[in-house]
């Protein structure tokens, strides 16, 4: 069964302009010990898709689904307070700016400890040293006397370290994070990946890593989801997705990455801009940008269609492996 | 330093001597920027090397990347380039002349050859003004156009950066991110530039218009005869746009050649960090991970000798006590004692 099984979310915001929709009908599903990546530009709703997961969204959001469950909880069906006592524990997140995520005005250690507090309980004593085994478990070094320095006191990469601390305190089943490494050097990055990966592998946690780099999610995640304008556009295993992209959009994305122009000259860009949240198409939402668009794409929204390994919403997609060029 | 010199020279030099001379744009030799900062009353006064004995030569037509961590110093030697902060040491040419021995009148024109693209397209523009304004503003402050020349200036560097006229009249806000990195650009060009410093112009855009923007970029260049000197902590964006890389570690260079020699034959541990460090889409083009320890060190306190070592995984005793020199090995300039040997074991 599935940890965390979403149908049909849609997120929307009443804005002075109107409602605008930050997600339409969006299914995911994560099994355990399962990392699920999500890639998209910024605008596809790939964050407000996992707020919605939390909780988190702000309260001009308005979130609806057909089924929104976590380990057999109706997550739409409990109340707040029952909710609260899933997420922080069973579910919890991180995000990406370490600098601004954790509170300036207390000590490192102070913020672990309030998280386990309020979700398990425990003495001074016992809380303190689970603080300080979780700090040396996320490679934190000298973590005794860490806990009573304040996040300015330490650098990008250490406060990410620290947000993951207080995220696996309370052992959650799911993990998500969301763009984890963005404001990080390259270095640094792939320590704090490699890091993730072995608390995922070590407590087979499921995880779900958001992110707009291609290359984090093609190394790291077992599935891919791709997101574009607010809905999920293809779905399929990591090796799979880069290798064979269906979706115009993903083979497009691919083709746009420096990585893969080796010996041209020019970058394959995509033309046009990402749909803002005010002036979505009808039809097909990339079939402005779509060199294979015809009329039936600018008619109505296709479905996210299964097909052998994943979904792909198209009604003309690719069958040929992309070209590598 | 001598052999550095004449390596640098061979380097630079690839064409017709007498030609390539003639297009130098920009010489840095052994360039520095120090900067003393005050630690307490009790711990009176610290230097940080921001910049220390940095040297290139950049042609007409061609990209310099430079690539590094943050507090690698990267920023700060665009500073010094762009004529923002002189020099504490060593010596800048551009266009051959050196702008911080000249007269008013030299620097002034000398500023007006170097242009700079920031990172940032939602900071660096002004929201009160239109775009109009904001592409006049250089024309309005070093010549003397009359209103209708420079509108007409502006109109053209639009339709050159690929917005359309309409788009005089607007104010920042009303355009996407990719859309304000153009505008930056032709702000940049507005006064016929040499010389653009462009400081991570891309890494705020997404994958799709990050594309758009490099492919103008490199057509401006073409046409326009530009040196870029393209600043960028991306591996994947320098390797496609650069021709010649230098990688820089607290402040100093560490490897330096033409992009081919030091991207599929690196030379320095921490190019070869870098390179591996950085995720790949294609299983193909990984590198064996080879993560290195720990962060950068503090530009305050950095290690003694070779200011890699604490991250090192070669690093020997000869590396705490000996500082290395940038010198040549395999047709590139690396700083390390053991180049040669490590090149040796490892592929």
């Amino acid at each position: 069964m599935a940890l965390l099984e979403v149908r049909n979310l849609s997120v929307e915001f009443a804005t002075h302009g109107g409602v605008v929709h930050a997600v339409e009908n969006v299914d995911l599903t994560v099994d355990e010990g399962e990392v699920l990546g999500i890639v998209g530009e910024s605008g596809s709703g790939k964050s407000v898709s996992s707020l919605a997961v939390m909780g988190l969204v702000a309260p001009n959001g308005r979130v609806t689904a057909d089924r929104l469950s976590f380990a057999g909880h109706d997550l739409l069906a409990l109340s707040r307070g029952q909710r609260r006592a899933i997420t922080g524990r069973d579910v919890a997140m991180i995000f990406q700016e370490p600098m601004t995520s954790l509170n300036p005005c207390f000590t490192i250690g102070f913020q672990l400890v309030e998280g386990m507090r309020t979700h398990q309980g425990g003495s001074r004593a016992a809380l303190r040293r689970r603080a300080v085994e979780l700090l040396d478990q996320v490679g934190i070094p000298d973590p005794e006397t860490r806990l009573k320095a304040f996040p300015h006191q330490l650098s990008g990469g250490m406060n990410q370290r620290v947000m993951i601390a207080m995220a696996i305190a309370c052992n959650p089943r799911l993990l998500i994070a969301d763009e984890p490494t963005t404001a990080l050097d390259v270095t640094i990055q792939r320590q704090i990946l490699e890091l993730l990966l072995d608390l995922q592998r070590q407590r087979g946690m499921a995880l779900i890593l958001i992110t707009h780099n291609m290359g984090v999610v093609a190394e790291t995640a077992h599935r891919v989801a791709v997101m574009y304008a607010g809905q999920v556009v293809e779905e399929r295993p990591a090796a799979e997705l880069f290798r064979r992209p269906r979706h115009p959009y993903t083979a497009a994305l691919l083709e746009a990455l420096p990585e893969r122009s080796a010996g041209h000259r020019r970058l394959a860009a995509i033309p046009g801009v990402v749909p803002g949240l005010g002036d979505r198409p009808d039809g097909c939402l990339f079939h402005p940008r779509c060199a294979r668009a015809v009329d039936g794409c600018r008619r109505a929204r296709p479905a996210l269609a299964p097909d052998r390994s994943g979904a792909v919403r198209c009604i003309l997609p690719l069958t040929q492996p992309l070209e590598t060029v | 330093m001598g052999e550095t010199a004449q390596m640098a020279a061979r380097l630079a030099m690839a064409g017709d001597p007498a030609a390539t001379e003639h297009r130098v744009v920009l010489e840095a030799r052994d360039l520095a920027r120090y900067y003393g900062v005050k630690r307490g009353v009790f711990r009176g006064h610290a230097t940080v090397r921001a910049v220390d004995g940095v040297s290139f030569t950049l042609e007409a037509g061609r990209s310099l990347a430079v690539v590094g961590e943050s507090g690698s110093g990267k920023s700060t030697l665009a500073r010094v380039v762009t004529l923002i902060e002189p020099p504490t040491g060593g010596t800048l040419r551009l266009m051959g002349k050196d702008p911080f021995g000249a007269d008013a009148a030299t620097r002034r024109e000398l500023r007006r050859a170097v242009q700079m693209v920031f990172q940032d397209p939602y900071g660096s523009l002004n929201p009160r003004q239109k775009i109009g304004a904001i592409l006049e503003e250089p024309l309005i402050i070093n010549t003397a156009l009359k209103a209708d020349e420079r509108r007409e200036r502006a109109r053209a560097m639009l339709a050159a950066v690929g917005l359309r006229p309409e788009h005089y009249q607007r104010y920042p806000h009303m355009f996407s991110g990719g859309q304000r990195q153009r505008i930056a650009i032709a702000r940049a060009l507005m006064l016929n530039p040499r010389l653009v410093v462009a400081d991570e112009p891309v890494s705020a855009l997404d994958i799709s218009i990050q594309a758009q923007v490099l492919n103008l970029m490199m057509d401006l260049q073409a046409e326009l005869d530009l040196a870029y000197l393209f600043i960028s902590h991306d591996l994947s964006v320098v390797r496609h746009i650069a021709n010649d890389v230098l990688v820089m570690y607290l402040g100093k260079p560490v490897e330096r050649g033409p992009k081919e020699t030091v991207f599929e034959r690196p030379r320095h541990p921490y190019t070869m960090a870098l390179l591996a460090a950085t995720p790949r889409v294609d299983p193909d083009d990984r590198v064996k991970p080879q993560i290195i320890k720990g962060e950068l060190p503090s530009p305050l306190n950095p290690p003694p000798g070779c200011a890699f070592n604490s991250r090192c995984p070669y690093a020997q005793a000869r590396c705490l006590a000996e500082v290395p020199a940038l010198r040549a090995v395999e047709g590139r300039l690396a700083a390390c004692h053991f180049a040669e040997e490590i090149a040796a074991k490892g592929t």
